[in-house]
């Protein structure tokens, strides 16, 4: 079995250099039989990787202990659907799937742009295989999944926190989300490489970029959820590097979804675009370096590892290439037109632009700063929470502002005239939820108090944008309210999803705004006394064990009041996984349909006298992160959803393009 | 235009870098002699030195590529993935040759990252 897996990942690092040489190859020497040859290595390079994968799987699912990673892992005892998801649980089977996903999405690539006649395509076989390659050469030479040893009777049992369903899918969408953006760098470069200054990439790659995009957000709100019910210290995001690793690639993903339009609708910030897109791929790349290289921890730790140095490597070579590329093509580059007005729909969204691309950059500066203050001053000094926090503020609530104004302000130059027209609507909205905000006391923390008036602009300006289009299509098409509404969504789906995603991106500050108004308390209790907090009263009543198939589950009971009502019995506790002997901390969560929050209780200590010491967190709004994410998926599926009269209108404003 | 608000952006930063300082030194046992001041300890769990009284847990905490250890002190609850021979952050300060933790610091690595130490082959 370990063989066929070594031998597919060696077939596939083969195919994938085919592709590269005989790609590039094909392109010099202007020989297009050679090049649909190398698109075809490409997609056999997937058919490989897969077969590998289905061995690893094969080999999971039959505990064959014989292969290191699988005793590594896994156990007899763990469930069913752990024992799939520790495919991606250790680092070599993360980097195979990093190399399925890659080729799948490359195969795709070939099949879905063979089918359009781009002619972009032979262009982007060799920056897509070049990634390809480095990982086929990563898993056959460095960190093989496929490593054997005489077999243990039983396995070591995977991590008990990655023993959670929201690990089983956060990881996988990461990946979705981390290596689909190689394919609008892909394209980049291969526009670059054909010399074509036009839109025809940004065109070719929107569909992709939103899904990469969209993956990464919905897999880091799984990651927040997991962490939240997991990890138990009543939190979903602690600024940790491995969450700034995802959360800067999507910033910068972010920001060239909406400076892609710009340059489609005027021609504009090629430059910009192409830079966005190394970067966002070099971040990506720098993320699963952050995460599988052990470089945070000190510096020391990171010669010692395995792929790091290789990695470093191999974010240099492609920072150079690309950035080498961008270079020679400058003079290409230069824009049609150039800004008109400050106050114009352009001018917001460059000022969307700098401010994301200033929030990921000083991320990436704190994720660093260990590694540079110990170079520069000889000691290492780490950045936490209100570095963070701070830049978050200053970057991010003029984000929120603007994500209300932009839809309201015209093209090319907007007048002040037409902008009041408009504004009377969301400001109203703002200024009244403001004003009912201050009555209720919200002033106590001015930085919240402008979050939420944000917020109800944002929301204002987003309902007025659809009210006021449905009254656009209804008085052309009559109709009805509903069907005008439908109409208008379905023939606008990029900008009335990306409404919808707006919406989400309120919902979420909303939520995490709330934060502002937690409560916490912590006391050690005998049985049947009490904690009271934010209103709650919890007594506790005794503890209970209990064992399943893979752990012992001890859990305390408690009983839960608020206003003298009985809420019944929740049970904090901590599960004791003998196999991998490991403890997972299990708080109990009680969702609250009026503040729309939680109350959180984690059993920190049980002592040998029976008695317990419980901490307790109310916090409120924090059900709204994960409505967010929900919202967030249907903008994007609707602004992804295909659109066959738009694309059909830019093949032919392209196809007629100049080379 | 780009420039001006790419220059504000800059200014922001500076501004908070020189008052709000260049972080919390992170340091190691063996660099802790002589520190009076809030720092990230970090360092591995000395196998066997682990005792629980009441809700105190008192350890000692060992270079992670050395020898220089530390007895520290910890009043908060332990992470899941606290365990003898673990890689762990804890910030707080020395006081009278004990490292005293700050409840609710003491984080562990990330547990994607937790593969035994591979065999060199």
């Amino acid at each position: 079995m370990a063989e066929l897996g070594r031998a597919a990942l060696v077939v596939c690092l083969g195919l994938s250099l085919y592709a590269l040489v005989a790609g590039s190859w094909a392109l010099v020497a202007r020989r297009r039989r050679l090049a649909v040859s190398a698109q075809n290595a490409l997609v056999a390079a997937f058919a490989s990787a897969l077969v590998g994968s289905i061995v690893l799987v094969v080999a999971l699912v039959r505990h064959d202990f014989s292969l290191v990673y699988v005793a590594r892992l896994t156990s007899k005892e763990l469930p069913f659907g752990y024992t799939l998801s520790a495919f991606w649980g250790g680092q070599e089977g993360s980097l195979l799937l990093w190399l399925l996903v890659l080729t799948g999405y490359a195969a795709l690539v070939v099949a879905t742009s063979r089918r359009r006649r781009s002619e972009l395509l032979p262009w982007v076989v060799p920056p897509l295989a070049l990634v390809a390659v480095f990982f086929a050469f990563m898993l056959v030479a460095i960190s093989s999944p496929f490593e054997t040893q005489l077999a243990p009777a039983n396995g070591a049992g995977l991590n008990p926190s990655l023993q959670n369903p929201y690990m089983v899918a956060h990881p996988p969408l990461l990946y979705l989300g981390y290596v689909g953006l190689t394919v609008p760098w892909a394209f980049g470069m291969g526009a670059l490489l054909a010399r074509r200054a036009d839109e025809a990439w940004i065109v070719a790659t929107r569909r992709w970029t939103l899904v990469a995009w969209t993956a990464l957000g919905v897999g880091q709100l799984l990651g927040a959820k997991w962490a939240y019910e997991e990890i138990g210290w009543g939190g979903y995001f602690a600024w940790d590097p491995v969450e700034n690793a995802a959360l800067m690639p999507w910033l910068a993903a972010t920001a060239f979804l909406h400076s892609v339009m710009i340059q489609e609708k005027r021609g504009m910030l090629k430059v910009w675009n192409l830079l966005l897109v190394i970067l966002a791929f070099g971040l990506s790349l720098f993320g699963t370096f952050l995460t599988r290289s052990g470089i945070l921890d000190s510096i020391h730790s990171f010669t010692e590892s395995s792929i790091g140095p290789w990695f470093l490597g191999f974010i240099v070579l492609v920072l150079t290439l690309s950035l080498g590329l961008l270079f020679a093509r400058l003079p290409l580059l230069r824009s049609r037109t150039r800004l008109e007005s400050l106050v114009s729909r352009e001018a917001t969204f460059l000022y969307n632009n700098l401010l994301l691309v200033a929030l990921c950059l000083t991320i990436l500066w704190g994720v660093v700063w260990p590694l540079l203050s110990e170079a520069v001053r000889g000691e290492a000094s780490v950045v936490a929470g209100p570095y963070y926090n701070f830049f978050l503020r200053v970057f991010g609530l003029p984000l929120l502002l603007l994500m209300g104004l932009a839809p309201l302000v015209a093209w090319r130059r907007a007048s002040l005239r037409s902008l009041g027209a408009s504004f009377a609507w969301p400001a109203g909205t703002a200024a009244a939820v403001a004003v009912v905000l201050l009555a209720l006391g919200a002033g106590s923390s001015p930085v919240g108090l402008l979050a939420y008036t944000f917020s109800a602009f944002v929301l204002g300006s987003i309902g007025y944008e659809f009210v006021r289009g449905t009254r656009a299509r209804r008085s052309l098409e009559g109709g009805t309210r509903l069907q005008a509404f439908s109409s208008l969504v379905g023939r606008n789906r990029r900008r009335y999803g990306g409404y919808v995603v707006h919406a989400a991106i309120v919902l979420l500050a909303i939520g995490v705004a709330g934060s502002a108004y937690d409560t916490v308390r912590e006391a050690r209790l005998d049985r049947g006394e009490r904690l009271e907090v934010a209103g709650y009263t919890l007594t506790y009543l005794g503890t209970t064990e209990r064992m399943s198939a893979n752990a012992r589950e001890l859990r305390a009971r408690v009983a839960v009041e608020r206003d003298g009502r009985d809420l019944g019995i929740v049970e904090p506790g901590k599960n004791f996984y003998p196999v991998e002997q490991q403890v997972s901390a299990e708080p109990a969560i009680r969702a609250d349909a009026m503040s729309l929050g939680d109350l959180f209780v984690i059993l920190e200590n049980s002592n040998p006298d029976g008695s317990v010491r419980l901490k307790a967190l109310v916090n409120p709004l924090v059900n709204l992160i994960w409505l967010a994410g929900l919202v967030f998926l249907a903008g994007s599926l609707i602004a992804l959803w295909p659109d066959p009269a738009e694309e059909r209108r830019l093949l032919e404003r392209y196809a007629l393009a100049p080379a | 235009m780009l420039a001006l608000s790419v220059a504000a952006v800059l200014a922001v930063f500076l501004v908070y870098v020189s008052f709000a300082g260049g972080g919390t030194p992170a340091v190691e046992p063996s660099e802790l002699k002589g520190r009076a001041e809030v720092v990230v300890l970090s360092g591995q769990v000395v196998v066997g030195s682990v005792q629980t009284s009441g809700e105190v847990t008192r350890f000692r905490l060992r270079d992670v590529k050395g020898t220089a250890t530390v007895p520290v002190t910890y009043a908060g609850g332990l992470p899941d993935q606290f365990k003898a021979g673990r890689d762990l952050r804890v910030n707080g300060q020395l006081r009278q040759g004990v490292f005293v933790g700050e409840p609710g610091t003491m984080v562990t690595k990330c547990p994607s990252k937790y593969a035994p130490k591979q065999r060199s082959s």
